[in-house]
């Protein structure tokens, strides 16, 4: 292995552990307020559930609370040129709900109610307005849930303009740095962050976890217990080929998500599970469940049973007891924050991210409902080593 | 997709490490099935000829070695499942599983031990005009000669590196084409080294010495230390473009080299050495090595081809480049060396039936692991590649872009991967890995087993989608509980 790059000399403002859309938004806009900020992640930048997974902008799955969010975030997403500095490929597009089924049908209305008084602008409409938006669709729809704001990005390609902008607004970028524990460091008033394959901890005066599906562990160095469900999500891509449909298309329950980018490809997700652990990471395809995913899929839109599968993969989703996200304080200090376990995370991450590092700096947004205080009212601090 | 059955040995690739292993297998009595994607055993050099090569290319030892093989699995009790091809693998213990998709739709099946001897992948050194329909792998063009008794043109220029070059040159010759000229990227001393190496084969030697005293009498013309640097489509055909000494271009400055000639011909036959199939082993989690003289990825094997993990194999040029001669003799070893790890035969037996064959294998190594320099030998070109050659041909990634990765950061293959599409298309990485490796370790000075492999990805090729959702209705579909509110 090639020695890796040494810590900065002194201490950094920020430490942010983990490198994906939550903690490179928190880390880019920290630095763009002014702190020095070290971003670290146990391997490459993006690689984790920000690189993999579906690159859907959709309001029809994010949960009714987190639509305002959504929404800011999926804004972001569209003009990341201006604030990101880079295109990502992301694009405006329709989206599209469907029903098959009487209780499928039940379920829509209730989900499109539910979110349009949260602010989604979600419409029941008949099968053939949802047939005039995506002709390709099974003409057995019984009924439709239709919002203009939705959309999708090739996720793969976020990471490249992140990490050019870090470096640009002078956030130190540490790969492949598994960080083993994290201290307070009683005489400097911060912590230290010992990493594997250094000798020195990296001196922070602040914390943020952004560990995605790690954080269970990371959480527990600041007293907090707070079980992290690891989701394995399946995925599948076609080959690119001819324009099948134009809209991003789930169904009621939220087991699919369906689009086809501008390459040509079609990608399929959902939700639907594999096998992997927090350890090793996704470890096995399963092959029902797959089956499962890509008959939906077909089932929806016909034309897909002329596709050909060139690539499943699995990413890794996390998830609180109430499925509500973790952004907010973890001392009493204010100098330790997470982010994370965020639903439809990629869709609002980048808001989620500016909100955080607004608040870090000394601003007040309302994050009251993510407080991971929720769970752990009143850590115990561990004491400092000496 | 029912319970696979469980009980017995498979074995993947029919060529000859596969067929031999399968019967060995099969001979201690134990229920062996051998799976391969060609219609009939054979693999790429026992391959079964069509009827029209039967009338048009002279007989030859590959013709009747593979009518040998397949008449011995014919009469054997190996289980053959001919055209299909294995999409997935399962490491979950115990055994193994493998996804099949076969002629009649997909299906699964179970392995209590797996011998992987499918053989190897060709490797291309990208340059423009590469992905032109009439440049063609010299292992293909070797398959469609040998085995279809069909030229890819009447003018071919033969390129890149290993011992294929002079077999294609010859078969082209034998068919009545023309060899145009032979662009070779090692080195004139090499060849010579290995003649001398080659007194411990003498059927290889005289078979080698036959194929160039033909080139030299016909006055074709051979370029060592030479490449392509460029191929232009023409109205009648190719215009290519060769570049000299390797050592001055390469070594110091990774500057181009001065175009030294121009070639017309109806096709070009270039491919730049072989290296082991590596997708089953490495998706089954067996440790692998680089090897530096052969520049590629090897299932770490012992001598019997026990890899890493317990109950899987691999045997033949799977293991690491070595030729169809010591395949026969893999194949065969590891084929016993299953028995007894399956309990059908005790180390007595092993080391009585083995003691021949290992002996031979020692000999016959020796010689071939001379060989993987000149297999080898375009390796260093790989910092050469021009910015403008496409180095994905899925993606349609350039070598441009894959630098501009490397300058934005980007330090292994599935970075570069993840930040440039080289290696999502349909063919998984397999033709562009080499190329996208080797200017990786030579942009930032890495040894290439550092630039690592692109991780391997199901399904292995391009599956229909159909072939796996098959006839189904809606209320078939398990909906597993739905997401919350």
């Amino acid at each position: 292995m090639t020695a890796l790059q040494d810590w900065p000399d002194g201490s950094v403002d920020v430490a942010v552990i983990g490198g994906g859309v939550m903690g490179a938004t928190t880390a880019l806009f920290l630095a763009r307020g002014g702190m020095r900020v070290a971003l670290l992640d146990r391997q490459d930048l993006f690689r984790a559930a920000s690189g993999v997974n579906a690159g859907t902008l959709t309001l029809h799955m994010t949960r009714a609370q987190l639509i305002p969010h959504a929404m800011r975030g999926r804004e972001m997403w569209l003009a990341s040129r201006d604030w990101l500095g880079a295109d990502v490929g992301a694009l405006a597009a329709p989206g599209l709900s469907l029903a098959f089924t009487e209780a499928e049908e039940d379920l829509l209305r209730a989900r499109a109610r539910i979110r349009r008084q949260a602010g989604a602008p979600i419409d029941i409409v008949p099968p053939s307005r949802a047939a005039a938006i995506e002709p390709g669709l099974n003409p057995s729809v019984r009924a439709a849930a239709y919002c203009a704001l939705d959309g999708h990005i090739p996720a793969y390609r976020v990471g490249r303009a992140y990490a050019q902008a870090l470096a640009q607004a002078g956030v130190m970028l540490f790969a492949h740095r598994a960080v083993e524990a994290i201290v307070p460091d009683g005489a400097a008033g911060g912590y230290a962050v010992h990493c594997a394959g250094h000798a020195r901890p990296l001196a922070a005066r602040r914390i943020v976890l952004a560990g995605g599906v790690w954080l269970e562990k990371m959480l527990g160095w600041f007293g907090h217990a707070i079980p992290i469900r690891c989701l394995v999500n399946q995925l599948a891509v076609t080959e690119t080929m001819p324009r099948v449909m134009g809209s991003v298309v789930s169904i009621a329950n939220g087991l699919l998500s369906l689009k086809q980018f501008a390459n040509g490809s079609v990608l399929i997700g959902g939700g639907w599970q594999g096998e992997g652990n927090i350890h090793e990471g996704g470890t096995r395809v399963i092959p029902e469940n797959l089956r499962g995913n890509l008959r939906l899929a077909q089932h929806v839109v016909p034309r897909l049973a002329q596709a050909q599968i060139l690539r499943v993969w699995l990413g890794l989703e996390s998830e609180t007891p109430d499925a509500m996200p973790l952004i907010g304080a973890l001392t009493a200090r204010d100098d330790a924050f997470v982010i994370g376990c965020v639903h439809s995370g990629f869709t609002s991450g980048p808001y989620m991210g500016r909100l955080l590092a607004e608040r870090i700096l000394g601003g007040a947004p309302d994050l009251g409902a993510f407080d991971p205080r929720r769970f752990s009212p009143s850590p115990s601090l561990p004491e400092h080593t000496p | 997709m029912s319970r696979p059955e469980r009980g017995g040995v498979v074995v993947v690739g029919g060529g000859v490490a596969g067929a031999t292993a399968a019967l060995a297998i099969s001979r201690h009595g134990l229920p062996v099935t051998l799976v391969d994607e060609q219609p009939q055993a054979g693999g790429q050099i026992y391959r079964a000829p069509t009827p029209y090569a039967r009338r048009h290319v002279p007989p030859n030892h590959e013709f009747s070695g593979g009518d040998r093989l397949r008449a011995l699995l014919a009469a054997s009790s190996v289980r053959t499942r001919f055209s299909t091809r294995v999409w997935g693998a399962w490491g979950a213990s115990p055994g193994m599983e493998l996804d099949l998709l076969g002629p009649d739709g997909i299906d699964r099946i179970g392995a209590r031990a797996l011998v992987v001897a499918n053989g190897a992948t060709e490797r291309f050194l990208p340059f423009p005009g590469w992905t032109d329909p009439r440049v063609i792998g010299l292992a293909g063009a070797s398959i469609l000669m040998r085995n279809g008794g069909t030229l890819p043109g009447r003018r071919v220029v033969v390129a890149g590196a290993g011992p294929l070059l002079f077999s294609v040159a010859h078969q082209v010759m034998e068919l009545g084409g023309r060899v145009v000229a032979v662009i070779d990227s090692g080195r004139r001393g090499d060849w010579l080294r290995l003649a001398a190496t080659l007194a411990w084969d003498p059927a290889r030697l005289r078979l080698a010495a036959q194929w160039m005293t033909r080139l030299r009498l016909a006055g074709i013309p051979i370029h060592h230390q030479a490449r392509i640097a460029a191929v232009h489509p023409e109205e009648d055909g190719l215009s290519i473009t060769i570049s000299g000494t390797i050592a001055g271009t390469v070594a110091g400055t990774g500057r181009q080299g001065t175009p030294v000639r121009h070639y017309g011909a109806d096709s070009v036959a270039c491919g730049h050495g072989l290296k082991p199939a590596t997708l089953l082993t490495r998706t089954l989690g067996a440790r692998h090595r680089f090897d530096a003289a052969g520049g590629y990825w090897e299932p770490e094997t012992d001598p019997s081809g026990r890899t890493s993990r317990t109950g899987l194999y691999a045997t033949g040029d799977a293991a690491g480049i070595r030729g169809a001669a010591v395949a026969r003799l893999r194949g065969l070893i590891t084929g016993h060396a299953v028995a007894l790890d399956q309990g059908a035969i005790a180390e007595r037996d092993f080391a009585s039936l083995t003691r021949r064959p290992r002996m031979l294998l020692r000999r016959q190594e020796h010689v071939s692991r001379r060989m993987l320099p000149l297999l080898n030998a375009s390796a260093s070109l790989s910092r050469a590649i021009a910015d403008d050659a496409i180095v994905c041909r899925c993606e349609r990634v350039e070598a441009a872009a894959l630098r501009a990765a490397v300058a934005a950061g980007a330090r292994d293959l599935n970075q570069l991967k993840a930040w440039t599409r080289c290696g999502m298309g349909p063919c998984q990485g397999r033709m562009c890995e080499d190329g996208a490796r080797g200017l990786l370790a030579a942009s930032c000075g890495l040894p290439p087993e550092e630039a690592g492999s692109f991780t391997p990805r199901m399904p292995f090729f391009p599956l229909p989608l159909a072939a796996l959702t098959g006839t189904f209705a809606y209320s078939d579909i398990p909906l597993p509980k739905a997401a919350p509110l």
